[in-house]
């Protein structure tokens, strides 16, 4: 009795409020070091138009995002990714 | 007082000018940091690649790379002579962290990225026509 009926209070907590938590992957785990002279590692955390992307979406940690938007900040100024890219038709 | 640091800088030249003259601007910079106490460690000729923008109305630039020691004084007065250098397009000089410079051998061993990017240039410019 004792055993049994906490599981089930359990399992129908899951089933009507709890919502199953989705793991972000973190595309470059824990690593710290962001290279800025790298435009295709770089181009992985900007959409189409060259916009820096947000945190929520690449998945990375607060640390590397800090990291990733000052390096794609470094490597457009060197004309290595575009500010704005271009619509070529 | 002043420390000595390991930077690196990134050098965009224009790339209207001959081979020569190119390394005589690469020259230029070398001496010029030596001759104010630094010691180059490294110098890396990208060769020519097309702009991801258009600088100065140039859409190609000669990419050189350069990793030296010097002392943190001297660098301010390297910026300026970078700044007055009127062939040099575009300039970067960073610090560079002993992890970044681990990490770069590794990758260039590990997974055999092109440093020289002769056929990644074309990719690059590729995925910028097609964006």
């Amino acid at each position: 009795m004792n055993q049994i009926f906490p599981m089930q209070t359990n399992s129908n907590f899951r089933n009507n409020k709890q919502r199953v938590v989705k793991k972000k992957n973190n595309p470059i785990r824990k690593s710290r070091i962001v290279d800025y002279l790298d435009p295709k590692f770089l181009g992985r955390f900007t959409n189409d138009q060259g916009k820096i992307l947000p945190k929520r979406i690449t998945g990375l940690n607060a640390f590397q995002q800090r990291r990733v938007a000052l390096a794609i900040k470094y490597a457009r100024h060197l004309a290595l990714i575009p500010f704005v890219a271009q619509d070529i038709a | 007082m002043s420390l000595r640091r390991t930077y690196e800088t990134t050098v965009i030249v224009n790339a209207a000018l001959e081979d020569a003259d190119v390394d005589a601007v690469v020259a230029k910079i070398t001496t010029y940091i030596e001759n104010h106490g630094g010691e180059i460690l490294e110098v890396e000729k990208w060769g020519r690649r097309r702009l991801a923008y258009p600088i100065n109305k140039k859409f190609n630039g000669f990419y050189v790379h350069i990793i030296f020691e010097a002392l943190t004084n001297t660098i301010p007065i390297l910026e300026r002579f970078l700044v007055l250098e009127d062939t040099i397009l575009r300039h970067l000089t960073l610090i560079l962290p002993q992890k970044l410079r681990d990490y770069r051998a590794k990758k260039i061993t590990g997974d055999g990225r092109p440093i020289e990017p002769a056929p990644e240039d074309e990719e690059a410019t590729a995925d910028i026509a097609v964006v």
